[in-house]
Order: structure tokens, then C-alpha cells, then sequence
């Protein structure tokens, strides 16, 4: 049975990524898991300097997920790179890096610092995060900045380059569009969708930033449908995120055209999922007389004839 | 070591009102879990609400590798886990974050508890005893019958004072009172000890503060991982030696703070 993919020219040994935001640095699982059986990881949102993040409280629980206002809280890209990087040598797996920054510029300097940093296969780039008053999806939300982004980061390093495109758009093939022409070589979708959720005693939002980002399987077919429609539309390869609990939730992402997916809120839920949804991915392809995971991806019937 | 296990229910007895004591089997937790630390648990079976919830350990028992949480049944994830069945499975992730450290020798600890707050004081009193330290415990409630477990603390040798609200048991109001009262007498080196809601631990803070008496308080806000990821427990705490404060998560940094060091927020 092989479970492994090709994404932006990585090899990935299964389709199973942790998502950005939802992982840590990767070491905070260590000893609840075996990293090495990660098909990747994607490192939690860096800019270049520390940031504190949103004020509280920054989650609250919703139907079926979470609404959160975190604020890319971090320790900068150096740290990351002293101090994370080494420990993450030790595992088997893909290292994604999500980057960010308020400005183009510094989105392309982030990106420069992690091009040679060892241990760093490919760069995520944070345009669609919904929690900061710059940056984020004020790039990822409108299709001439995605662009501008996306190229300065690709003139600035030579990884493999994934932006992780918001939901919070009208049409996302302009979007997918926009970031394969500056060079993207494949696109993560999708960030959180905007939300808000409202304390009626108080009369006030839950969350001290106001609005928030929702996440888990409340979104998963508003996921599934912008995933498959961002697939129809470029060439490179997508990367399904939003929901995924299961392995019939990362079935439902690849037949509708994504060749990896992304598990997030999950990983709070339960950081012992990965190797329930490896078996169940395995006895699902056996089941349907397949011998390769790629034999699945885009096979959606759609539309019906 | 934290681990993450589905643990069956094992033991369960049900106290007044909406309280539960829910054993479940967990080795790690079981034999390495110290006083103020937390599990992160949900039913098994649940798929909603989404998220697993924090409970401080009360009881541990490395023999037959059991722990024991004290739980209050008021919404969808505490009443699912109530209404588990012997045999049937939760999910959990413990032993979790830092633990209350005992007083120095010769320092009485003084645990001041809120409701469901008393659950931490329990396993610390049994350190206390084994330690050879001194402790009492001040434990408010709007009524009597919120003052659970409140005579399983005289066979430890710790003395409970109670105060209710309502006047139904114990000195009448605030549990800070009785506790001003003790320390007015002045009995000794204290170390205070708080778990509870945040307005109680804030006045401890301040009392501790005013009277300059060391103090560890335990925080309980909205966690989503409980081991440093979601980075949605935060709390502001500023270090003597840190020019400005930072947030830390409650999860692994805490639950217990010592109290000089929180920035509590402006709460209306």
C-alpha cells in the first residue's frame, strides 16, 4: 500500500500534515507522538521578531468548533530557527514553515533567513489569517497583494513556496489563480472563516479581538467545496484543510482534487489521531481495490453526468 | 510524562446536587501526578461538545493506577462526562501542567478554596501530611450545599473552616473573612494557597500582597489543548526580573501562578 504524495516537489510518506496553529513548534507533541509518522508538520506562524498576540480570551467553543482570536503569538523566525529547527532534525517528516509579516518586506525577509536554515523543506505563507490588523488576509483577501506576496517571497528563497489561501473571499479561484502566477508551487486551502460569536449577557463578543477565525468540523464542507474548487482551477497541487477529524474527513478533501491534507483543531482534541486515521486510510484504499492513495485524489464524480 | 490514553470509568459516586467523584484508570497520572496539576478529558463517545475539558486531580491512587476528579455537572461537556458509565471510555491526556509547591518547613500552608475549587486541596493536603507541613483550608460557597468533600479534610489532619453566602453553614460571606480573621491572629509563617473563581483568587492576591504573605493561586481559563499549542489559555504574568509583562500559557506555565506575578484583567 503506498500512502505517500508528492506536493511542491516534497515527498511526503503519507498525506496526514499537521496544520499551522494547531501543532505548536512541533516539540510540544514530543512523547505524545511519534513525529516521524507525520506525513508533515507546518510550524505555527512566524514573523521576524516575537509577537505577544491577542489579548483574552482569545477561544471559545462553538458547534462543532472553535472560535479563536490568538494573534499569531510567537517567538520570531530566529528563535525558531535556534532553538526549534535542531530538535526537529530528529524526526522523519516534512517541515513546513508558515510565514507572515505586515509587510511584503518582511514576509521576504523571513523567507530569506529560513532559505538556507537547515531542516526547513518548504515555506507556508500566512495570508489569510483573520486575527491581526495587518498583514494576513488584508494580503490573502484581496488578488493584486496575494500576487505581490507571493512573488516576493518566491524571489527570496528557493523552498518549495504554499500559500494558505482565506475562505473569507468571494471567488477563491481568483485567488488560486493569483498565487500560481507568482510562482506557488502548490496552495494550502483554507485558512478560518470569519466569525463572531456574542456573549447576549454582556452583550459584547466572547473574544476580547472581537471577531475570530472558525475552525474545526463546522467548516468542513465549506472547506471541502473551496478545496475542490481551487483545485479545479490551477495546476499545482492542493493541500485540503478545514475539519478533518477522520479518515473519511481526508477521503472527502482528496477525492475532490487535493493531493495532502491538513489536520488542525483535531490535534487539540486528540493528539493521538494520526495513527487511527493511517489504518483507516489503508483499509478504506483496500477496501475499494486501490494499492496507491494518488489513485483516489480527484475522483470525484462531478458534476454528475 | 503526560500521556494521552483512552481511559475506562472505573469508580464513580454521586454527591449532592450536580456533583460527581469520577474515577478512571491512568498509570501516568496515577503515579506521577502531583497536587495542582490537571488532566485534559472528554467522553469518549461525544462528539460534541468539541473539545476536551480541564479538571484538577483530587485523588490519586498508584496502586490500582486510578485518579480522581471532582466534578460539577453545568454544561454539555461536564454533563456528558457525568452520565459515563462504569466500562465506558474517556478520552485523556495527564498528567498536565505545574503543581502547587509546599510551604518551607515550619510554614503553615493556608488552601483557600471556591466550590469546585477545593478539588486541587485534597491530593495536596496527603503531600502536606507526608511532608511533615501544617495546613488548613478556608472554603467558600453560596450555600452548604456547595461545600462538597468539606469532611474528608479532618482525616488528613487539616482543619476546614467553612463560609457560605447564604449564611447555611459556617461564618456568613465572603470566605475571605474567616481567612482575614486566622491571619489577623498571627499563627505562624503562612503560605496562602487559592483555587476558585477569578474574583476570590484576585482577593486573595490582593490580601497576600497588603500582608506581604507568599501565595500560589490556580487559574482556570478557557483551555483548548492543554499542552501549549492552541496558545488560547494565556495569562498575563510579569517575573520580577521581566521589564514587561507576558503571556504564558495556564496550561503548561500554570495552572499555578505565584500570585505577585499575575496581571489580573480589569473584569467588570
Amino acid at each position: 500500500m503506498n500512502l505517500a504524495v508528492e506536493v511542491a516537489g516534497l515527498r511526503f510518506k503519507n498525506p496526514l500534515i499537521a496544520a499551522s496553529g494547531t501543532f505548536g513548534y512541533g516539540v510540544e507533541y514530543e512523547g505524545l507522538l511519534d513525529l516521524s509518522r507525520l506525513g508533515g508538520l507546518v510550524s505555527k506562524g512566524l514573523y521576524l521578531d516575537p509577537r505577544d498576540g491577542c489579548p483574552t480570551p482569545r477561544i471559545v467553543e462553538t458547534p462543532s468548533g472553535l472560535l479563536n482570536a490568538i494573534g499569531l503569538q510567537g517567538v520570531g523566525v530566529r528563535a525558531f530557527v535556534k532553538d526549534v529547527l535542531p530538535r526537529l532534525a530528529r524526526y522523519d517528516t516534512v517541515v513546513l514553515v508558515n510565514v507572515c509579516g505586515d509587510t511584503v518586506e518582511e514576509y521576504a525577509e523571513v523567507a530569506r533567513i529560513l532559505d538556507g536554515a537547515p531542516g526547513v523543506h518548504g515555506l507556508e505563507i500566512n495570508i489569510s489569517c483573520p486575527n491581526v490588523k495587518k498583514g494576513g488576509m488584508a494580503f490573502g483577501g484581496d488578488p493584486v497583494m496575494t500576487h505581490e506576496v507571493v512573488a516576493a517571497v518566491r524571489k527570496a528563497t528557493r523552498l518549495p513556496v504554499v500559500p494558505k489561501l482565506s475562505p473569507n473571499v468571494g471567488d477563491i479561484t481568483v485567488f488560486a489563480r493569483a498565487a500560481e502566477e507568482a510562482g506557488a508551487d502548490a496552495l494550502s486551502c483554507i485558512n478560518t472563516l470569519l466569525g463572531l460569536v456574542v456573549d447576549v449577557e454582556a452583550r459584547r463578543p466572547r473574544l476580547a479581538f472581537g471577531t475570530g477565525g472558525l475552525s474545526g468540523p463546522a467548516i468542513r464542507p465549506v472547506a471541502v467545496r473551496m478545496a475542490w474548487q481551487a483545485a479545479r482551477a490551477v495546476k499545482v497541487p492542493v493541500i485540503g484543510i478545514g475539519g478533518i477529524t477522520s479518515a473519511r474527513d481526508a477521503l472527502e478533501f482528496l477525492i475532490a482534487g487535493c493531493r495532502a491534507v491538513q489536520i488542525g483543531t483535531a490535534n487539540f482534541v486528540d493528539p493521538g489521531l494520526y495513527d487511527r486515521m493511517l489504518e483507516d486510510l489503508a483499509e478504506y484504499l483496500e477496501r475499494h481495490g486501490l494499492a496507491d492513495v494518488n489513485q483516489i485524489v480527484g475522483t470525484l464524480q462531478y458534476p454528475l453526468a | 510524562m503526560p500521556a494521552n490514553r483512552q481511559v475506562p470509568l472505573v469508580g464513580r459516586e454521586t454527591l449532592g446536587g450536580a456533583y460527581h467523584l469520577l474515577t478512571f484508570q491512568h498509570r501516568e497520572a496515577a503515579r506521577e501526578a502531583r497536587a495542582g496539576q490537571f488532566v485534559m478529558i472528554k467522553a469518549g463517545s461525544c462528539a460534541e461538545p468539541p473539545l476536551r475539558r480541564p479538571f484538577s486531580i483530587l485523588a490519586v491512587d498508584p496502586e490500582r493506577e486510578t485518579f480522581t476528579l471532582f466534578v460539577k455537572a453545568v454544561g454539555d461537556g461536564t454533563r456528558t462526562l457525568c452520565a459515563l458509565r462504569e466500562g465506558e471510555i474517556a478520552q485523556c491526556l495527564a498528567p498536565l501542567g505545574r503543581a502547587f509547591t509546599l510551604p518551607p518547613p515550619g510554614t503553615e500552608a493556608v488552601m483557600v478554596a471556591g466550590g469546585y475549587g477545593i478539588a486541587p486541596f485534597r491530593l495536596f493536603s496527603e503531600e502536606l501530611r507526608r511532608a511533615g507541613r501544617a495546613g488548613r483550608v478556608f472554603y467558600g460557597g453560596r450555600a452548604a450545599a456547595d461545600l462538597q468533600l468539606r469532611e474528608r479534610f479532618a482525616p488528613l489532619g487539616v482543619p476546614l473552616v467553612p463560609a457560605t453566602e447564604d449564611g447555611s453553614l459556617g461564618a456568613r460571606g465572603r470566605v475571605t473573612v474567616p481567612l482575614e480573621a486566622h491571619l489577623d491572629g498571627r499563627p505562624g509563617p503562612v503560605r496562602l494557597y487559592a483555587c476558585g473563581p477569578d474574583a476570590m483568587l484576585q482577593a486573595v492576591a490582593r490580601l497576600a500582597e497588603a500582608r506581604g504573605l507568599a501565595a500560589e493561586v490556580s487559574l482556570d481559563p478557557w483551555m483548548g489543548c492543554g499542552i501549549g499549542t492552541c496558545l488560547g489559555c494565556v495569562v498575563l504574568v510579569r517575573r520580577a526580573d521581566e521589564p514587561r509583562p507576558k503571556y504564558r500559557c495556564a496550561c503548561t506555565e500554570g495552572p499555578v501562578f505565584d500570585a505577585a506575578t499575575v496581571v489580573w484583567p480589569e473584569h467588570p
